[in-house]
């Protein structure tokens, strides 16, 4: 590894984790747990004997013990391998028992057990159950959910959730995970969220790290850390919010968003938005009736003021490239304030540190 | 091959003792910023000191004991990660999902996490985490990487501009 290696925007970062100390004292002694756990055991020479060690005598007793349980331990693990394999192939995820008793299909789960595609999986009112998502991440079933295996492909992981509320946090690149609801689809932006749907198919994404995409009929809603978004059957998603939106602004939008709230719904939406709220005002943009576009781009341009390449014109009509442009600054600067908290004091209007 | 190391081979505990008092800071240090969690790094020092003094007989002093050990810990966390059992537990105990994303109040008390850096190394997901903390503080390379965790050299690339990516966005003021 050398320098070249680095792009010069990272080489600082790199300077400074290479300067990082190489040793931190751990806050106890660890040593006497160490101690207990080696006593009276001398240290492994698996190597020391060679191969002649194994082949007189007492070695030779010696290595058959050995490598009696060692074969038999290969084979066994040859075999849990390849029903992996052939488990993964034939699109089944590893699921366990949290508490009392989730059904698979109509069978009761035991500790662990494999949901397939197209199979149920149904907690009720006092069980609960993880789901492995492949390798790439888990899904935590609360009480009475009902969720199904649409799809285990490398490409495509994918749940539908009809019912109850679901953990998912997944470490992979965007868009490999998904789960569909009766509201639209909730697609992974590499992420940890909280998803509830309700007997009628109304639900609410709560986001807690990265960002998860929300689409239902053309209609999308991107919801950072630190952001919910209510969702409602035949509308999709409304527009996010911060978790700690001011009431008169969830109420202003959930009156825009599912009940006809119109023009006025979005006056009040506009006169409650913090700088913290720009993040909804960028999803207005592009929901109101051009008349009321400019008051909406004027209040986020005053809270969030624009980045270089975003004109007042251009974000009128709705320009591609500068509404990204504008949503590059306006979701790294949630993104800091959330991530941040505690550790700087960020700035709500340029997500700089005060 | 040192002293210690061939007294320890012995069985001389002492020996080990003064091994471990040698190392014990790099190890805690990488099983800390490895699993951005004091006690699981804790647990896993100890497990990777109790590892190391298990297969001590292996050592034949062709790299220098603190290479060896060092990557003898990068294997115990990472097959500690892949334990079912870990990862379940880490699952169920997983009440307030934030908790997992956020640098929560507990990770600023952790011992050493006193930088800007460290509280942000911590805060990234595990995946960027891991492979930002072996490639830039430790430095290996990423087909090192991909050879103690497992993954792909490519995917260890990625999770590395990741990383960076995240962790400049964090540290720019």
């Amino acid at each position: 590894m050398t320098d070249h290696d680095t792009p010069p925007e990272f080489r600082e970062l790199r300077e400074r984790a290479a300067r990082l100390p190489k040793s931190i004292e751990p806050p106890r002694d660890l040593w006497p747990g160490i101690e207990t756990r080696i006593a009276g055991t001398l240290p492994g020479r698996r190597e020391t004997g060679g191969p002649q060690g194994l082949l007189d005598g007492r070695g030779r007793r010696w290595a058959l013990w050995l490598l009696l349980p060692l074969a038999a331990a290969a084979i066994l693990a040859v075999v849990l391998l390849g029903r992996r394999g052939w488990g993964d192939r034939r699109g089944t995820w590893e699921v366990m028992r949290v508490a009392g008793l989730p059904l698979v299909g109509s069978s009761p789960l035991g500790a662990t057990g494999a949901l397939q595609v197209g199979q149920w999986l149904e907690t009720d009112d006092s069980s609960r159950a993880v789901i492995l998502v492949g390798d790439i991440g888990h899904v935590e079933v609360k009480p009475d959910t009902r969720i199904r295996l649409v799809r285990a492909l490398r490409s495509d992981h994918r749940l539908a959730l009809e019912r109850g509320e679901i953990y998912a946090k997944v470490d992979a690149p965007p868009r490999l995970f998904f789960v569909d609801t009766p509201a639209g689809t909730a697609v992974d932006l590499g992420c940890a969220y909280t998803l509830a749907v309700d007997s009628s198919g109304n639900g609410t994404i709560h986001v807690t790290g990265g960002y998860v995409e929300f689409d239902w009929s053309g209609r999308r809603s991107i919801v950072p850390l630190g952001f919910r978004a209510d969702t409602r059957r035949a509308f999709g998603p409304g527009t996010p919010y911060a978790e700690d939106a001011p009431q008169g602004m969830r109420q202003a939008l959930a009156a825009f968003d599912f009940a006809n709230g119109g023009a006025a719904a979005v006056r009040r939406a506009l006169a409650a938005a913090r700088s913290e709220d720009a993040v909804s005002l960028w999803h207005l943009l592009e929901r109101v009736d051009p008349a009321l576009r400019r008051d909406v781009y004027d209040r986020l341009a005053a809270l969030v003021p624009p980045p270089t390449g975003v004109t007042r014109e251009g974000a009128l009509r709705l320009d591609r490239t500068m509404l990204q442009i504008y949503w590059n600054t306006i979701r790294r600067v949630a993104w800091r304030k959330a991530i941040l908290q505690g550790i700087r004091d960020i700035d709500p209007r340029t997500g700089t540190a005060r | 091959m040192t002293d210690l190391v061939r007294q320890a081979q012995q069985g001389d505990h002492a020996a080990f003792q003064s091994l471990y008092r040698e190392h014990v800071g790099r190890v805690y240090a990488l099983c800390l910023r490895l699993t951005a969690d004091a006690r699981e790094a804790e647990e896993l020092t100890q497990d990777a000191f109790v590892r190391a003094w298990e297969r001590l007989g292996s050592f034949r002093g062709e790299s220098a004991f603190a290479s060896w050990l060092y990557r003898l810990t990068v294997n115990v966390v990472f097959m500690s990660r892949r334990t079912t059992r870990r990862r379940a537990q880490r699952v169920f105990a997983t009440e307030d999902p934030g908790a997992l994303e956020r640098p929560a109040e507990g990770r600023e008390a952790n011992p050493g996490l006193a930088l800007d850096l460290e509280r942000a190394v911590a805060a990234l997901p595990p995946g960027a985490r891991e492979i930002f903390v072996l490639y830039d503080v430790q430095g290996y390379g990423h087909a090192e990487i991909a050879e103690l965790t497992g993954i792909a050299v490519g995917t260890s690339k990625a999770q590395l501009f990741r990383a960076r990516r995240l962790l400049r966005e964090m540290l720019e003021s």
